[in-house]
């Protein structure tokens, strides 16, 4: 029987899946917009892309528009690979599931 | 594996697909560019033909190019106002590309033609209609939107009409060029965003 995959911990927090989700589609985001998109508090978004960036998922970009601060998100490469990686697990373990 | 966290990671999945659907849900709204530049470009004809502007503000050679300039800055400021905090994606990035290389284009070319005299009112239309064509038509297989391609077809046959026509002619196509694809489709489309952003709402 093969060996079933472990799910990335970092990617399996449900914010920081939905962020990675959000930001898979688009080039960039405003934190603004994630947080529309996600609907959670500053502080708790703040801290889940902070552990993202940590990673190397997410790439961040400080600037000022309109002489207000704006900061951009951007998924990585990395980050991509993973989320594809946990994706290809999540099937993995759920075709397992449902055969045993 | 029990029923619990088969359910979890089936919800997972779930929430995967739903973000990356959101997220490439055109928040953008662009309606109303059109409806601004339908209205610059009668206020530079008014201006042009009139002659109010000699009055107001001296020259009429100047309608265009001012009026042009003018609500570029506006267009420019507007947009940096109302898209300022959102996404990005590479479609929304290709279709102001689009745009913005035919606003040079066209502005580069009227105003050499208009300063070396080179250029009769045919002609202008005839430009003016063909690029207008080109852009809708590029813009409209992008976004798979069969309102804007019409509105690109009725700039080719302004293009062309204004080819065979008199000035009187020309001015009357164009006038009707940019009231359907200016103003009108301008209206529409923002009642179309707007309509979109309300499902985007209850979606969320």
């Amino acid at each position: 029987m093969p060996e079933l995959p472990e799910l990335n911990p970092v990617i399996h927090g449900k914010l920081r899946l939905a962020l990675l989700s959000l930001l898979s589609g688009v080039e960039e985001a405003e934190f603004t917009w994630l947080r529309a998109k996600t609907g959670s508090t500053d502080g708790n978004l703040g801290a889940q892309l902070l552990k993202l960036e940590e990673a190397g998922y997410v790439a961040i970009e400080k600037r000022f528009v309109q002489r207000k601060p704006q900061t951009l998100y951007r998924m990585t490469e990395l980050g991509r690979q993973e989320l594809t990686d946990y994706v290809q697990a999540l099937k993995q373990l759920l075709g397992a599931a449902i055969e045993a | 594996m029990t029923n619990i966290e088969q359910q979890d990671l089936k919800d997972r999945l779930n929430l995967i697909e739903n973000m990356i659907a959101e997220g490439r849900r055109s928040t953008e709204s662009w309606g109303w560019t059109f409806l601004l530049w339908g209205v610059a470009y009668y206020v530079a004809i008014l201006w042009s033909t009139t002659g109010f502007g000699w009055t107001l503000w001296g020259h009429n050679y100047l309608a265009w190019p001012v009026t042009m300039i003018g609500t570029c800055i506006l267009t420019v400021v507007l947009a940096m106002r109302k898209h300022g905090r959102q996404a990005s994606t590479t479609m929304g990035r290709a279709i102001s590309a689009i745009w913005i290389a035919m606003g040079i284009s066209m502005f580069t070319l009227l105003l050499s033609l208009g300063l070396s005299g080179r250029v009769d009112q045919q002609t202008f239309v005839a430009v003016i209609g063909a690029m207008l064509g080109t852009t809708n038509a590029a813009s409209s297989m992008i976004l798979k939107w069969k309102m804007q391609f019409a509105c690109a077809v009725v700039w080719w046959a302004a293009a062309a009409a204004a080819c065979f026509s008199t000035v009187t002619q020309s001015t009357m196509v164009f006038l009707a060029a940019i009231f359907f694809c200016q103003i009108v489709f301008g209206i529409y489309g923002m009642i179309a965003e707007a309509r979109e952003r309300k499902q985007g709402a209850n979606h969320a």
